[in-house]
């Protein structure tokens, strides 16, 4: 009976190993290898259901770019990138058709939405004032949660949005 | 443009003034995560933005400093950037079932940014390579079990659902 501990033990070990380690985890490469090579640097992602917004750098400018993960192409997104601005953090709705973000521009920092069956990108005002930080969509994208810098300390605000 | 400025209100916070950064909305706009200074860690917290209340998180209490919390779509996935030991790795609470998914990346790099995405299918990476920044995605279908509207729960709760 003794001599079978050494297998039992072996056999738990693997169970152990097999629920702790990264089994089910699937690199999706080819998505991946493209999303690199479109582009010489990408950061802050964010993910809808098979869409993801993250902003792409090409040629020194940064952009706001949301691709559709079905197909592996980024979508237009008309009036969203503006030559004088520099987005800061972006959030996308589940369904891909909102856009949530934070840019510089003319020396102020702000918050804005984009609505993408529009075409429209709106500011959002930010009350009392402080200056926003990173920004966080729920999947119907209508309540947004803003970072906010006022005077010296973070706090986090829950917008509403029609 | 008035139609869309939304109604703002700030994030529950406890007694104890607390810096709020990095917020998360789970996709049904239930559940906020935040990163807050916890005795000078920055640790991740959640809270209910309905009852009002903070949820308990099995697995993060330790593992400091946290970043970049994420939600699923019912708040039943956490996925968060923890340290372990000299490492950065992205762990996965669910919250259902009690388990917790560390994730090592398949390509080896430290993980900066973490976005899942709201169904639990997917999770996009920001990491640095040979000085820029990249964006990697991966396939979680094979690990977890999806968190859609209306919930597709096939475990068996360990403890009933906050």
């Amino acid at each position: 009976m003794t001599t079978q501990w050494p297998q039992i033990t072996a056999l738990l070990l693997g169970l152990c190993l097999m629920g702790c380690g990264p089994s089910g985890l699937r690199p999706e490469q080819g998505i991946s290898s493209a999303l690199q090579r479109s582009a010489e640097s990408r950061r802050w992602p964010s993910m809808g259901n098979r869409w993801l917004a993250s902003i792409a750098s090409r040629n020194g400018r940064e952009r706001v770019e949301l691709v559709n993960l079905r197909n592996g192409q980024p979508v237009p997104l008309p009036g969203i990138n503006q030559a004088d601005a520099q987005p800061i953090s972006v959030s996308v709705s589940a369904d891909g058709n909102r856009i949530a973000l934070i840019r510089s521009r003319d020396g102020r920092t702000e918050l804005m939405l984009y609505r993408r069956g529009v075409g429209m990108l709106q500011r959002l005002p930010i009350e009392p004032a402080g200056v926003p930080r990173e920004v966080s969509l729920d999947g119907s994208g209508r309540l947004l949660a803003v970072q906010v810098s006022r005077q010296g300390r973070w706090d986090v605000d829950l917008i509403r949005l029609p | 443009m008035a139609g869309c400025s939304g109604r703002t209100q700030r994030a529950p916070r406890s007694l104890l003034p607390e810096q709020q950064q990095e917020p998360a909305l789970s996709g049904d706009g239930s559940k906020l995560a935040m990163i807050v200074d916890q005795r000078g860690r920055p640790t991740v917290q959640l809270k209910d933005l309905r009852g009002g209340g903070r949820l308990p998180l099995r697995h993060l209490n330790r593992q400091q400093p946290h970043s970049s919390p994420s939600l699923s779509w019912n708040g039943r996935y956490l996925a968060v950037i923890v340290q372990r030991g000299n490492r950065r790795l992205v762990l996965i609470e669910d919250r259902l079932n009690g388990r917790a998914h560390p994730l090592r990346l398949p390509s080896g790099r430290s993980p900066v940014r973490v976005s899942l995405s709201p169904d639990g299918h997917q999770l996009a990476v920001q990491t640095a390579d040979r000085g820029r920044w990249q964006v990697e995605l991966l396939d979680l279908s094979g690990l977890l079990e999806p968190d859609r509207p209306g919930g597709l729960r096939r475990s068996t709760a360990a403890e009933p659902q906050p």
